[in-house]
């Protein structure tokens, strides 16, 4: 496989004398999936946040193409190549389903998007296309918060693939989704990695995560426990025991 | 000789920015209702009990007329304007503008009905007598801190030890809590909009006794218990008295260096940078963001 | 009579400035700014000493005001920043507080409370022009940069950080810069209606440009609609008929028009946030909670 996109290490952060994160490391690499698991608690939203500049991390590194992104403000971030969901979505719920999606195509904060008409017919055109991919062409014109629960789940979806980004960090994409949607999504992804992009999920459906992942992380009060193919950690017993919650026998 | 008798001026206006705030800061604590019209309950309070004092009332009748009138005021607002915004769950800037709209409607009123301009209740109790070589105190400033004290601790008392406002308390943190216990979430609201607007009943007597009472009164006080419930720290109901008394006598010491005019604008001046600077307030729990 | 409506056609011009400006504010970018007046009175001021002291042309005027407005629009930029919700009205409150003691105490700049008197009427290119035709045209323009800004991206930005601000950063939005300009934006704006209200009543002093001026301008905003094109202007001509109309109603003292006007818009913001949150122009599930 090629050189990793994005490289974290010992990234740590606590809130109130509590260690959220403490010390983790993490690689992304173009056309793999990574699967973040683990408990409720186990600091895997806040992984996200770190690297997002969402947060600010206490102590560790991230450098994304070699590049230090640590101390960016969010949008700096988002302007290198990194797009993220969010587990409740934040779509933007006034603003019809198209311009959610052109949204995520311009970034410029000035009046005008640089680039002038061959640049917007390019926006249009990744715009339209991700609301293709995501079955949404024919609720382009509703509003966001009309739609359905697992339209909202695409249209965040789409948000992140009309951005153009080669890091997708995915905070529980797939949950609450019915089978078929869940397929759909399914192909999505795939779709995505052989397009060579970076992903990582958070995921707490085994059965999504053996079938999409490449690698599993596993997290656990914000360190990582074990790295590896899908199929090694999740036969891990310890492991098993830790994630369905009995902590006496990992003890 | 004159910074003393401003700073004990500052303590007795202090005291009672410190009871109105008090009142805005239950409410707001409570239900989470940025209460514009405080100051109109204010206003009410102030007005009825001077007409009931021009009517010939004794005082202490026309003070519980006043006390009254703003009990129900609070009570009327929250039922018939902020219940039905927050029902079709409207943003707090619809409340915003409802109360708003609410202040303006009273302070016309009552400057139809009660002329605009200054009016104020003439007592023996505001009566200036010379305590030290220039220095001037009336009685109601005794009135005006020591009430306030008492009311506090009272207030203290209730939401403390009383299951009420205990449960108040609670109100906004954890309402399911509440729910499985049976307390109506409606009931505990209207609690809060009576005692925090009787709170701000005897500042508004105590005013019409010693500065007297315009129409437009309403909306400095509202201004004023915004500013100590923000500079105090949202959620401490003692950083919002506590930051009234320090607004109050900033205003009056202002006036030993600047000119009058320009003492008004330094409690906005503390806001304005309390919110830039250190928006949770002085004794915040919680970030503005 | 009829200089009698063209003043009111003036008037109603400059307010809609106002209000359609405002509008970008709150109704696009979620910034409910309750010192849009202090604006308005920096424009004012701006606009008429330029025509006292330098040249009394209607375009320079405007255009200084605008850019004195538009620059100490940071004074509001700044708090839209930090904090949002209750705390920025609390804090444009306070800047609007503390501006009317500034207009009244900067004699030199603002004449204090007696204000700037006679103001040259307004010239162009040394023509003297009557206020109706230019504030018509400043406000078509204006009307139709704000309808390209806000059907374009810019609109979508804001309107993407007033539904989710964490998602558009996340989407590469930088949040500050577009707040930042939007409340430039709106403010130059507001500084346009003011120099073109300087030079129409040729007097302004700080009573125009208080508190209770810019809960009027926020009244317009709120009545007509929020984030709409027209609902802002429906809302500023309703608001300024309302004492034309209620002159010629018999039964009120001329005394206590100006109190019932008052009360019927203090009634009308009531009543319209509890049954008709959206304004009589916008689209009802807007009014629902976005702040």
């Amino acid at each position: 496989m090629s050189e990793p996109l994005l490289v974290c290490e010992g990234l740590s952060r606590s809130f109130g004398g509590v260690k959220a994160v403490a010390g983790v490391s993490l690689s992304l690499t173009a056309g793999m999936v990574t699967a973040l698991v683990g408990p409720n608690g186990a600091g895997k939203t806040t992984c996200f946040n770190l690297i997002t500049g969402n947060l600010r991390a206490d102590a560790g590194s991230a450098l994304l193409r070699g590049q230090s992104i640590m101390g960016l403000k969010p949008h700096r971030v988002a302007r290198m190549g990194v797009a993220r969901s969010f587990q409740d979505l934040r779509l933007f719920t006034h603003m019809s389903v198209r311009d959610n999606v052109r949204a995520a195509t311009e970034t410029s904060a000035w009046f005008w998007q640089p680039g002038g008409a061959a640049a917007r017919k390019a926006r249009e055109a990744a715009a339209e296309e991700a609301l293709a991919r995501t079955g949404l062409t024919a609720l382009a014109e509703a509003r966001a918060i009309d739609l359905a629960y697992a339209e909202r789940k695409f249209l965040s979806m789409a948000r992140i693939l009309a951005a153009r980004a080669d890091i997708w960090l995915l905070d529980e994409p797939a949950s609450g989704l019915d089978l078929s949607s869940r397929r759909r999504f399914g192909e999505l992804l795939k779709e995505a990695r052989r397009q060579g992009v970076a992903i990582c999920l958070i995921e707490h459906n085994l059965d999504v995560v053996t079938e999409l992942a490449d690698r599993i992380a596993f997290l656990d009060q914000g360190q990582v426990l074990a790295e590896g193919d899908p199929q090694t950690i999740l036969r891990d017993p310890k492991l098993a025991a830790i994630y369905f919650g009995d902590r006496e026998d990992a003890a | 000789m004159l910074l003393l008798q401003l700073l004990l001026q500052g303590l007795q206006v202090g005291a009672l920015y410190a009871l109105t705030a008090a009142g805005f800061a239950l409410i707001f604590g409570a239900t989470r209702i940025f209460h514009f019209a405080h100051g109109s309950a204010f206003t009410l309070a102030g007005y009825t009990f001077l007409f009931a004092t021009q009517a010939g009332w004794p005082w202490y009748l026309g003070g519980l007329a006043g006390v009254v009138v703003a009990t129900l005021f609070g009570l009327g607002i929250y039922w018939f304007v902020y219940r039905p915004i927050q029902r079709h769950e409207g943003s707090f800037f619809t409340v915003f503008v409802a109360a708003f709209g609410v202040g303006i409607v009273v302070q016309n009123l009552i400057g139809m009905f009660a002329g605009r301009g200054f009016a104020s209740v003439d007592t023996p109790l505001s009566r200036a007598v010379e305590v030290l070589p220039d220095v001037y105190l009336a009685e109601v400033f005794w009135v005006a801190i020591g009430l306030s004290l008492l009311l506090f601790l009272l207030l203290t008392l209730f939401l403390t030890r009383h299951n009420a406002g205990v449960a108040l308390r609670a109100l906004h943190q954890n309402p399911d809590l509440l729910r499985a216990y049976g307390l109506s979430s409606t009931k505990l609201s209207l609690l809060a909009f009576a005692v925090g607007s009787a709170l701000a009943a005897p500042a508004a007597i105590l005013t019409a006794m010693t500065s007297g009472l315009n129409e437009a009164i309403g909306h400095q006080v509202m201004l004023i218990s915004m500013a100590a419930t923000i500079v105090g720290g949202v959620g401490s109901l003692r950083g919002a008295a506590l930051a009234g008394l320090m607004l109050g006598v900033a205003e009056a010491v202002a006036l030993s260096f600047v000119d009058t005019q320009w003492a008004e604008a330094v409690s906005f001046l503390v806001l304005f940078a309390f919110i830039i600077f250190r928006p949770s307030g002085i004794f915040g729990i919680t970030q503005a963001r | 009579m009829i200089a009698y409506f063209t003043n009111l056609a003036s008037l109603g011009a400059i307010f809609c400035i106002l209000a359609a400006t405002l509008n970008v504010a709150v109704g696009y970018a979620g910034i409910f700014s309750v010192a849009h007046a202090v604006f308005f009175g920096l424009g004012a001021y701006a606009g008429a000493q330029v025509s006292l002291l330098l040249i009394p042309d209607a375009l320079v005027a405007m255009v200084v005001a605008a850019l004195v407005a538009g620059a100490l629009s940071l004074c509001l930029a700044l708090p839209a920043l930090r904090v949002r919700g209750e705390y920025f009205v609390a804090a444009s409150l306070g800047l609007q507080m503390m501006a009317v003691t500034l207009f009244s105490e900067a004699k030199t700049l603002t004449g204090g409370i007696g204000g700037l008197t006679g103001i040259p009427r307004p010239h162009i290119l040394g023509v003297e022009v009557s206020t109706l035709p230019v504030a018509l045209a400043a406000l078509a323009l204006i009307l139709l940069a704000t309808a390209l800004l806000m059907r374009g991206s810019f609109g979508r930005t804001l309107q993407a950080i007033r539904d989710g601000e964490s998602a558009a950063e996340a989407l590469g939005k930088n949040v500050a810069a577009a707040k930042a300009l939007a409340v430039a934006f709106a403010c130059a704006g507001a500084g346009v209606a003011g120099a073109l209200f300087a030079m129409h009543m040729q007097f302004v002093n700080v009573e125009s440009f208080n508190l209770d001026q810019s809960v009027l301008i926020m009244a317009m905003v709120i009545i007509g609609g929020t984030g709409t094109l027209w609902g802002p202007l429906v809302g500023a001509v309703i608001l300024l008929s309302l004492p034309a109309g209620l002159a010629f109603m018999p039964f009120i003292p001329s005394t206590e028009v100006g109190a019932v006007q008052q009360i019927i818009y203090g009634l009308a913001m009531t009543l319209l946030m509890v049954f008709r949150p959206a304004g009589l122009v916008g689209d009802l599930s807007r009014g629902k909670s976005h702040a």
